[in-house]
């Protein structure tokens, strides 16, 4: 760093000038929202600024997290690096009614702000005011689930982790095109109905079209909820009924054990067959929870669940073990053992 | 009479109610089914089990849920007008639906099954009123109602804030989207076994609120003059307030906060009974029952998606409000 | 209008009471029988505690000291519904926030000595009309009382007493903000009342009308009580003048009757 480039120069400059931003050695980045941010070179302390950014940067470069934006539950602790276990949980700035204090972000010694996700006027606007405030580069990459490779070249740029991030893209590549190829198998008429039941009593659901249940339509399941918006309802058990799902998908675990003897969900095509599937959400969702890499290994996950013959067996058989096991190795760094495998797929 | 006019309205709704939903049904399935269902249980098979499941679990309970809450409210809405002396004053009052509301986010965010949840609602509705009624009986203000309802606006906004810490707690993407409904109030997922526990709540505070219906009006007259006219004033709106919040609380423990109906349907039954309450409380009941039953079935039937009732509620109540005040504010106090 | 003597037990009495709230004392030593048929009227300027006696009277406070005697049993040991049966209230004005008509209102009334969980029927509909009609307001009945006059409210609270069928009625200014011919109705109507047999306690700030409704009087001020006794003992112009701390004047009236400025 002894000889600045003009770039840092400037930087220098437009701190000195506009705002406390560091005077550092950086690079101009164009962000999801058409911003032009200056960040730090190989940044060494980063905040995410939601859950999903959360995730990428845990897989990308874990030991430039500076903290959480909510604490890591006990159950997820075994699945984490142990560096990061003890990490503060320090909030959320993405969308309304932030929990993160500025000021608290500023003592954590953050060069640089990342988030990931949805990409409109509000989140840009965001993006500008926070790094105006606080005088801290604030980068939005766009967080859709086609985008995933693409996404995380970018942030791996960012980071300064090229190599990692090309690792990572290239799995992400390879998922896409293996739910491709099985998807071409499938003919329309053999696609699951498909009902992704949230909250205690089962009854909220992501619609379709909402990012929350993306995965699902990617893997070739129809989510049944059809409905005006494109954000979580709530439905009632005799709208289920009338649809008739295939499938039950959850991510409540009461719900998941009781719902075989609750009387309202009787008859339902998917309890009547047992398919309802509890999905894995530790340390992160396998459906979302939040929406971002962690739903890679959904792919393969649903894939098991929505078409157990054409990829050798449902969750107990085939290879969905293995490729728990190898996922979570190349992105959260910790391999599962076959006590942990059983604790996730809960058997 | 009206009040059979009431009834016939009650009668008309339960069917409406049973006979719509988004599981298509035919009327003859619904007869088979009830029937069905009465004489031997879910006995049938293929489409005939799923409307027997359909009616007996998932659209028979919400109905009767439905009436229930409706003439429920209605009725501690309509005492409590009369022992407040105030006629805009609703079941909330004492803060009631503040506290089982805290309770009950309280109980989502814990992460407790359903039925915890509920009775922490419950409980924490019935511990809300006590509190301010304890509150106001170690203050012994002079003018003993208003520090009541003073107390009940504090606890009740300290139950408030309660939710606010619980809502920035919750998990923003599981717990929070829940919170958030329940508080909306709506009968989806109330279950068979979700009524037989509320039923008991409601109807043991209903019963004082029916047989001692007369005395309860002469509260309107004032403590004093209801005294001077042979009634034990303080006693009697004690009976009344446990009766009320008891409903209340049950009521939002099944159902979620559910607002306007103890405000609106008391003023409905008023403008079709007058003011006598021995003669509104048995036209709230019906009117109340009747209306939630309707909100209801409109709730499951606009939209594939729930809306919730609290917003429906506001929506259809609101003109229905304004034309019966339009066409006889007589009966409302001028 | 002929006046019933003193005959029998008085209904109402007052053995050196004092009242007031919790132990302080607002007037003290408060004397007086009332019987069947007489009027007493309670004179005295504002604050110096006149509803805190008739709150008294009525068993809705306990007495600082001395005792009420309401048919000669101690007020302390009868129960709400039995003072009900024998003193009924007519209060200052009507204070309901529902259009009641008037019927109801005095329905309400006739109902008093009813079971707890009894509604009205028949017989009470039978006596509120009765108390009505006694009055002469019976066309009123299906009026709603807000929309009444400020007499006719009156009248109406007074048909409520009445069919409460106590002998004792206690009446805090029954006519304070009423107009001439309201004034002279409700007058008219107590002095009927008292005819017919009914003890009546009544609280006035005019001394003309003390003395023309009275049999007795009992003026109170800040200062205590200042006398009490007979309405031609008491109504004269020594003592009102210290009641009302300023000289009052006592004229005869070509009708004999008394009138004070």
């Amino acid at each position: 760093m002894s000889f600045p480039t003009r770039r840092a120069m400037l930087a220098a400059v437009f701190a000195a000038l506009a705002a406390p931003v560091l005077a550092f050695d950086g690079q101009s980045v164009t962000d999801a929202t058409g911003r032009e941010v200056l960040v730090p070179l190989n940044p060494a302390k980063v905040f995410a600024a939601g859950p999903p950014a959360s995730v990428l940067l845990y897989a990308l470069k874990p030991e430039a997290m500076v903290g959480w934006v909510m604490a890591p539950k006990p159950v997820d602790l075994p699945y984490l690096l142990p560096e990061t276990r003890g990490l503060p949980a320090l909030g959320r700035l993405t969308g309304k009614g932030d929990t993160l204090n500025l000021e608290v972000l500023l003592t954590t010694g953050a060069e640089l702000i990342v988030d990931f996700g949805t990409v409109n006027a509000t989140y840009r606007d965001l993006a500008t005011r926070v790094q105006d405030q606080a005088g801290l580069p604030y980068v939005l990459i766009d967080g859709s689930f086609a985008a995933t490779p693409q996404a995380i070249r970018e942030m791996a740029a960012i980071l300064g982790v090229e190599a990692r991030g090309e690792q990572l893209a290239t799995y992400a590549e390879a998922a896409y095109a293996e739910a491709d190829a099985l998807l071409a198998q499938v003919p329309d008429a053999d696609r699951p109905r498909v009902y992704l039941a949230r909250g205690p009593e089962g009854l909220e659901s992501p619609a379709r079209g909402s990012i929350n249940a993306e995965i699902i339509e990617r893997m070739g399941g129809i989510n049944v909820v059809e409905a005006e918006t494109r954000g979580l309802v709530t439905v009632s058990p005799e709208q289920i009924q009338a649809w008739a799902p295939d499938i039950i998908l959850t991510v409540d675990r009461d719900f998941a054990a009781n719902v075989r003897r609750m009387p309202e969900w009787q008859g339902i095509p998917a309890v009547d067959q047992g398919r309802v599937y509890l999905a894995p959400g530790e340390p992160f969702g396998f459906i979302d929870a939040p929406p971002s890499v962690n739903r890679l290994i959904g792919l393969k996950y649903l894939a098991h669940v929505f078409y157990p013959d054409l990829v050798g067996g449902d969750l107990e058989q085939g290879d969905l073990r293995q490729e728990i096991a190898d996922f979570y190795t190349l992105f959260y760094q910790v391999t599962p053992d076959a006590a942990a495998l059983d604790a996730l797929l809960g058997e | 009479m009206r009040l059979s006019l009431l009834a016939l309205a009650l009668v008309f709704a339960l069917i409406l109610g049973i006979g719509l939903g988004p599981y298509p049904l035919s009327p003859g399935q619904i007869f088979d089914a009830l029937t069905g269902g009465l004489t031997g249980g879910l006995t049938g098979a293929g489409d005939d089990r799923q409307a027997q499941v359909v009616l007996w679990n998932i659209r028979g309970p919400r109905v009767i849920s439905a009436a229930l809450i409706g003439a429920g409210l209605a009725a501690a809405g309509a005492a409590y007008q009369v022992v407040f002396r105030n006629p805009l004053v609703s079941p909330d009052i004492l803060g009631v639906s503040a506290g089982a509301g805290f309770g009950a986010v309280l109980g989502i965010l814990l992460g407790l099954p359903v039925m915890a949840i509920q009775l922490m609602g419950f409980g924490f509705g019935l511990a809300t009123v006590a509190l301010v009624i304890g509150l106001t009986l170690a203050l012994r203000g002079g003018a003993q109602l208003l520090v009541m309802v003073l107390c009940g606006i504090v606890i009740g906004a300290l139950a408030g804030a309660g939710i606010s810490l619980v809502k920035l707690l919750a998990d923003p993407d599981e717990q929070l989207p829940a919170i958030t409904f329940w508080l909306m109030g709506s009968l989806a997922g109330v279950k068979r076994v979700d009524l037989l526990a509320a039923a008991p709540a409601v109807i043991l505070g209903l019963v004082p609120l029916i047989a001692l219906r007369w005395r309860i009006g002469l509260l309107a007259m004032g403590d004093d003059e209801a005294r001077a006219m042979g009634i034990e004033a303080g006693r009697l709106r004690f009976v009344v307030i446990a009766a009320a919040t008891l409903i209340t609380a049950a009521a939002v423990a099944l159902a979620g906060v559910i607002g306007w109906i103890g405000l609106m349907v008391p003023h409905m039954a008023r403008l079709v009974a007058g003011p006598r309450f021995d003669r509104m409380l048995p036209a709230a009941l019906l009117a109340g029952a009747s209306f939630m039953v309707l909100v209801d079935t409109a709730a499951r039937m606009i939209a594939p998606m729930e809306v919730p009732l609290g917003i429906l509620t506001a929506v259809l109540g609101a003109p229905v409000f304004v034309v019966l005040l339009a066409r006889g504010a007589r009966a409302w106090n001028g | 209008m002929e006046r019933l003597t003193a005959t029998g037990a008085p209904l109402l009495s007052a053995r050196d009471l004092a009242v007031g709230h919790g132990a302080r004392a607002l007037i003290r030593g408060i004397g007086f029988d009332l019987h069947a048929g007489r009027v007493l009227c309670l004179l005295g300027p504002n604050g110096a505690g006149k509803t805190t006696l008739f709150r008294t009277l009525l068993g809705l406070i306990p007495p600082v000291a001395g005792k009420v005697l309401l048919g000669g049993a101690d007020l302390d040991g009868l129960s709400r519904s039995q003072i009900a049966a024998r003193l009924a209230h007519v209060p200052q004005a009507l204070a309901s926030p529902f259009a009641y008509t008037a019927r109801d209102i005095v329905l309400m009334g006739a109902s008093v000595g009813l079971g707890a969980f009894a509604r009205p029927g028949r017989a009470e509909e039978a006596r509120a009309m009765a108390a009505l009609d006694r009055l002469g307001i019976a066309d009123l009945a299906d009026e709603d009382v807000t929309r009444l006059s400020g007499g006719q409210r009156q009248m109406v609270l007074i048909a409520r007493a009445l069919a409460q069928e106590a002998q004792v009625l206690v009446m805090d200014e029954p006519t304070a903000s009423l107009d001439f011919a309201n004034v002279k109705a409700v007058e008219a109507a107590i002095l009927g009342l008292a005819a017919a047999g009914q003890a009546v306690v009544v609280s006035t700030h005019d001394p003309g009308q003390a003395a023309m409704l009275g049999d007795e009087a009992l003026l109170v001020s800040r200062a205590g009580v200042i006398a009490s006794g007979p309405v031609s003992d008491v109504m004269q112009e020594a003592a009102l003048s210290r009641l009302y701390g300023l000289p009052v004047r006592r004229i005869e009236g070509p009708d004999g009757r008394p009138h004070f400025y």
